[in-house]
């Protein structure tokens, strides 16, 4: 190809970029890359990024940062690091991009958010902070300091900053609803609903409002009232799993089991204050799965465990309350991302996988002395696959403990408003027979606390049925 | 051009000066240095009717076709047994729809030239467009026979081959063109059809793709790709390739068009239009491209511009239904309603009129100062019914009491326009323990009041893409109770869905609602006794249901500024205002404005509206004034400006006034909402 065409493809190309229109330029980096015209995984990495085709963005711009590692480049990896969920990379390549050019403002706030998805809160504060000091009246910049102390759980200084922000500058985007979000996390759901309201009364139209808003209801106990603000976010918003479950769910049109976007949303956004949530709420399956491990295999007591499987592992909790016990590997398996990084903390774990709980069973060709499942199975409506594939991971002799939210007897299962499955003790009878189990115990038990009553659930042992 | 090749051979046949240096320059491509000295030398009688042959070639070439018409005529008149008058004056024939006539002055040609090729060429594509297709291959054959290097020949064989069902022979003709010349438009997009005829999308996209990575720098691989993606409804990946065109062969007129004809269909009129104008310069000829410019101008609201360019094509290329339909849509947002609604009748009685004259008058006509009343609008609207024949039978399908009620919204206007703002307010109201709503948006918007019809929809298709039968299908099979018509007659309405009828109940309800649409396809209009007071039913070929406090559920802007003091209290005088489109500003509006700024000396008047952000509107307009009595030098005309600064300009005016031609609507409302004339451009 002449040089000439080349250098118009280019540059026709990077103008497309530059207006955000990634698809229209596609055609010209195809050729630019076929002819193997220097920059042009730049500009590629770049096209991606913004078309959310994420694996193809990075690895051209592994291939860009190849031919020539400059901040810039550095930058625009950390971007599609941290729209990929890898949070490490994303530091390290922002805070790359910062030495290489410490005084670049989009650098250091680009560092901030990765340290802050990283859950270095702290530090991301402090980049924001001094961020927001050199141009207060920047309303998107308190924005993200306060989401920042969101996400640290400092739920007075976030909805201090998103008060004054919404004050100053009322239609800034977001501001609205993460305001009543605070006001939803700091506990106080009568608040968020009252704001979440205001803002709709004012014409705001933001998916995220109507969404606080029904989980402000929710948290209320009105179940009702929350439905048509799900279906409204989920409306505004159809490319999310979370809300697209939770306005089925208040629908009631279930599926057979949460998308795995729904849980791996929900558990991203819970885990760094998921077990002072928990705890504080008298979360109380780890010690019921440990006293059933007491009951049930009394010789675990002085012989310790062999190898155990957590599935849906979250933080770690199952881990903790069994530590004591354990002489062989503890395998933790789990969606969530974050959730696992709270868990590595605990130091206990062999492994952690990040994967969902039917892809890592059929993957998994251990044999286990211990499956458990605590608060896992409330994401699933049918049970019969997954209980298969469960008992296929059980040693000779080992023992299956799942918690369940209870449905009344003859409902088999049903999808909650919440976006939980609750299951009734004979559905769960029939369907551990069905994967070929034996129960061993199914108890009744209070999970834990929901406002002043207790959620009434099932402890579950199960072991393989010999034949 | 043929016309240089016709210039050079005749360079020899005189020795005069003007003439002389004429065809020179015609020949070297410069027609408009040509054209005095042709002229000259045609007045002057040299060259014998040679100078008056090149005149009108030269003309032809400027895209002046109207006035190439009369030298082309005399030099056919003084060169019996010359072949290039009569086929020039074939041309023009073509261009005007008068097939006809240029199939008898084709013929003409070839009694003197039977070897003429583009002669054959062009009676083949009459006989193409009558659908007698051996006949326009034997055609090509011969002139193929006679010319085997004349790559349009190869062209119009593979369209020929495609229409016979021969996507192999196709494909064969559409290569060689492609080999000779890879950016040819016609040739890719042809190659394209065929190998999908032939293999399929999935086999013909690889093998397009293939193409293209062993040859990217021929832009016809693109062009190929773009016209695959466009068939399967992915026009943001069509504009994409032919993006990669274009930077291939940015010299390529054709590719100009093409883009901006897609830019155009994406709404990106900003970028559609260098192009588009570059490529009316290049092909004058070409009917569409001005058409398009002129929906263009229409949508980024330019009407005297736009008015220019149809009134143009109308001299070039006769009074065409297309463009008398846009030019009467024009004429009315410029507030010439009489004009107006003459062009649209001269559209109506053209043979090739159709439906889409007919519902272009019911667009302008509601704003006719005489024959906007509602007699004349139902029987205006029948004429459209008596068209679109008569009404489906409604689905027979029992009503299921355990399910919602499922309400279809039809319109191009849920979001920020007019429609979304007198009737979200009421939609939302309706419970959804009760009522489901299933959006069929005929136009993307993105705005906050989309956004909210968007969190009250259950449902939301996008079906402005559609024919009206594949809408009206899919509304049968989303199982729609009740549907609302939000659009009339005006933009991007949709009658033909109506008289489909895939509602059990078919209501009418805001959105163009002017008057009676004619059609025995709607059961209802919601409406009230100021809009149709008691005794109106006869006007109405819809059963009237009257609502107790206006028919409009008008919904306040989130944020509007406070109310300003009298700006009289400062300035001394009074200022009258009115924000409304100029549709509604008819002859008997402008005197009455007169009348008042006559009996308040001191008294000013200011006009605010897109269309009056154009010079030339303005100067159109103050014309009208002077006529009208008013006095000019005390009406400030001013342009369109966003909604909230709008209502702010009203802190600026003492005084709203309302237009008077349609009595029975909501004005005041409407200038605040900034609405525009009614009726979309037709494409």
């Amino acid at each position: 190809m002449a040089a000439p065409v080349a250098a118009r493809l280019a540059e026709q190309a990077r103008l497309l970029l530059r207006d955000g229109r990634a698809e229209e330029a596609l055609p010209m980096l195809d050729r630019l890359l076929h002819l193997g015209v220097p920059g042009t995984a730049a500009l590629r990495a770049e096209a991606m990024l913004l078309l959310r085709r994420l694996e193809e963005a990075e690895t051209a711009a592994d291939a860009a940062l190849e031919e020539c590692a400059d901040a810039a480049m550095r930058g625009l990896r950390a971007r599609i690091r941290l729209a990929r969920g890898d949070q490490a990379g994303a530091v390290d390549d922002a805070a790359a991009a910062v030495m290489a050019k410490p005084g670049d403002r989009p650098a250091r706030l680009l560092l901030a958010s990765a340290l802050l998805e990283a859950g270095r809160h702290d530090e991301a504060i402090w980049f924001l902070g001094e961020a927001w000091r050199a141009e207060p009246g920047n309303a998107t910049l308190q924005l993200r300091l306060g989401q920042a102390f969101l996400r640290a759980g400092r739920y007075e200084a976030a909805s201090e900053l998103f008060t004054h922000c919404e004050a100053a500058s009322p239609w800034t985007p977001g501001v609205a609803a993460l305001r009543a979000q605070a006001a939803l996390l700091a506990g106080d759901a009568g608040a968020a609903a009252d704001l979440a309201r205001a803002a709709l009364a004012r014409g705001i139209v933001d998916g995220a409002v109507h969404s606080v808003l029904a989980h402000a209801l929710v948290n209320l106990g009105r179940l009702e009232e929350a439905g048509p603000h799900f279906a409204a976010a989920a409306r505004l918003a159809p490319d999310d799993p979370y809300i697209a479950h939770l306005a089925a769910a208040a629908a009631g049109t279930a599926t057979g089991r949460a998308p795995e976007g729904y849980v791996t949303a929900l558990f991203d956004g819970y885990a760094a204050h998921f077990e002072p949530a928990l705890l504080s709420l008298g979360y109380r399956v780890p010690g019921l799965i440990r006293r059933a491990v007491e009951r049930l295999r009394p010789q675990a007591m002085t012989e310790g465990l062999g190898p155990v499987l957590d599935l849906g592992c979250g933080t770690g909790l199952v881990g903790v309350a069994l530590s004591d016990l354990l002489r062989a590997p503890l395998v933790g398996v789990d969606l969530s991302r974050r959730m696992l990084d709270q868990a590595a903390a605990k130091g206990l774990y062999a492994e952690l996988r990040p994967a969902d709980l039917t892809e890592a069973l059929r993957r998994d060709e251990g044999a286990y002395a211990l499956v458990t499942a605590a608060d896992v199975f409330c994401y699933f409506g049918l049970l019969e696959a997954p209980l298969t594939l469960c008992r296929e991971r059980l040693a000779p002799g080992g023992l299956l403990l799942f918690s369940l939210e209870c449905a009344g007897p003859g409902e088999a299962w049903r999808l909650g408003p919440e976006g939980r499955y609750r299951h009734a003790p004979d559905y769960v009878a029939a369907a551990a027979a069905a994967a070929g189990l034996r129960l061993l115990e199914c108890r009744p038990e209070a999970l834990r606390r929901d406002g002043e009553a207790t959620v009434p659930g099932l402890l579950v042992a199960a072991e393989a049925l010999v034949h | 051009m043929p016309a240089t090749d016709c210039a050079t051979d005749e360079a020899a046949a005189t020795e005069q000066g003007a003439w002389r240096a004429g065809l020179a320059l015609l020949a070297g491509g410069d027609a408009a240095a040509a054209l005095p000295l042709l002229r000259q030398a045609a007045a002057a009688g040299e060259g014998g009717g040679l100078a008056l042959l090149n005149l009108g070639l030269a003309l032809m070439q400027l895209g002046r076709l109207e006035e190439a018409e009369a030298p082309l005529a005399r030099a056919a008149a003084m060169l019996p047994g010359h072949p290039e008058p009569p086929f020039r004056l074939a041309t023009l024939a073509g261009l005007r729809g008068e097939a006809d006539r240029a199939a008898r002055l084709l013929l003409a040609a070839l009694a003197s030239d039977p070897g003429h090729v583009p002669a054959l060429a062009a009676l083949a594509m009459l006989e193409e467009g009558a659908g007698r297709l051996e006949a326009a291959s034997a055609l090509i054959a011969r002139a193929r026979m006679i010319d085997p290097a004349e790559p349009e020949l190869d062209v119009v064989a593979a369209r020929l081959a495609l229409a016979r069902d021969e996507p192999g022979a196709a494909l064969d003709a559409a290569s060689r063109v492609l080999a000779r010349r890879p950016a040819h438009l016609a040739a890719a997009r042809l190659l394209a059809r065929a190998w999908l005829r032939r293999d399929g999308m999935a086999a013909a996209q690889a093998g397009i793709a293939a193409r293209a990575m062993a040859e990217p720098e021929a832009a016809g691989w693109a062009i190929a790709a773009a016209e695959l993606h466009a068939l399967a409804g992915r026009p943001g990946a069509a504009l994409a390739e032919l993006r990669a065109a274009l930077a291939l062969a940015p010299e390529t007129t054709e590719l100009q068009a093409a883009l901006g004809a897609t830019l155009a269909e994406a709404g990106r009129d900003a970028e559609a239009e260098p192009l588009l104008r570059a490529a009316i310069a290049a092909h004058p000829g070409e009917l569409d491209l001005r058409n398009r410019l002129a929906t263009v101008l229409w949508t980024s609201h330019r009407v005297s511009a736009m008015l220019e360019v149809l009134e143009e094509a109308i001299r070039a290329f006769g009074p065409q239904p297309i463009l008398l339909l846009n030019q009467a849509l024009a004429l009315n947002a410029l507030g010439e309603q009489q004009a107006a609604l003459a062009a649209a009748e001269q559209a109506v009685a053209h043979p090739a009129g159709g439906v889409e004259a007919l519902i272009t008058r019911m667009a302008v006509q509601p704003y006719h100062p005489e024959h906007g009343h509602a007699a004349a609008l139902l029987e205006s609207g029948r004429a459209v019914a008596a068209r679109l024949g008569p009404a489906a039978a409604p689905p027979a399908r029992p009503r299921d009491p355990e399910r919602r009620l499922r309400i279809g919204l039809l319109s191009g206007g849920l979001g920020r326009h007019p429609v979304g703002w007198l009737t979200l307010a009421g939609l939302e109201a309706l419970p959804e323990t009760g009522f489901e709503l299933v959006a069929y948006s005929l136009k993307p918007r993105q705005d906050a009041l989309a956004s909210r019809f968007r969190a009250r929809a259950t449902l939301w298709r996008e079906v402005g893409a559609l024919e009206d039968a594949a809408i009206a299908a899919q509304m049968v099979e989303d199982g729609i109770d009740l549907l609302l018509d939000l659009g009339g007659y005006g933009d991007g309405g949709r009658p033909g869905v109506l008289q489909r009828r895939p509602a059990p109940v078919q209501v009418k309800w805001v959105g163009m609602q002017n008057g009676s649409m004619g059609l025995d396809g709607i059961d209802w209009m919601l409406t009230d006794a100021w809009e149709t007071p008691p005794g109106f039913e006869r006007f109405y070929a819809e059963r009237l249901l009257r609502l107790p406090d206006g028919y409009v559920c008008y919904l306040p802007p989130a944020v509007a500024p406070p109310v300003a003091p009298l700006p009289a209290m400062a300035r001394g005088h009074v200022t009258f205002g009115c924000f409304n489109n100029l549709a509604k500003v008819t002859p008997r509006v402008l005197q009455a404005w007169g009348r008042i700024l006559g009996a308040l000396p001191e008294a000013q008047l200011v006009l605010r509206t897109h269309a009056l952000a154009e010079p030339a509107t303005r100067e159109r307009l103050r014309a009208r004034m002077v006529v009208a009595g008013l006095p000019v030098e005390r009406v400030t005309l001013a342009g369109g400006v966003p909604h909230q600064r709008l209502l702010a300009a009203y802190g600026e005016v003492d005084i709203a006034l309302d237009p008077l031609s349609l009595c029975r609507r909501p004005h005041g409302l409407r200038g605040a909402l900034d609405g525009g004339a009614g009726g979309g451009a037709r494409r």
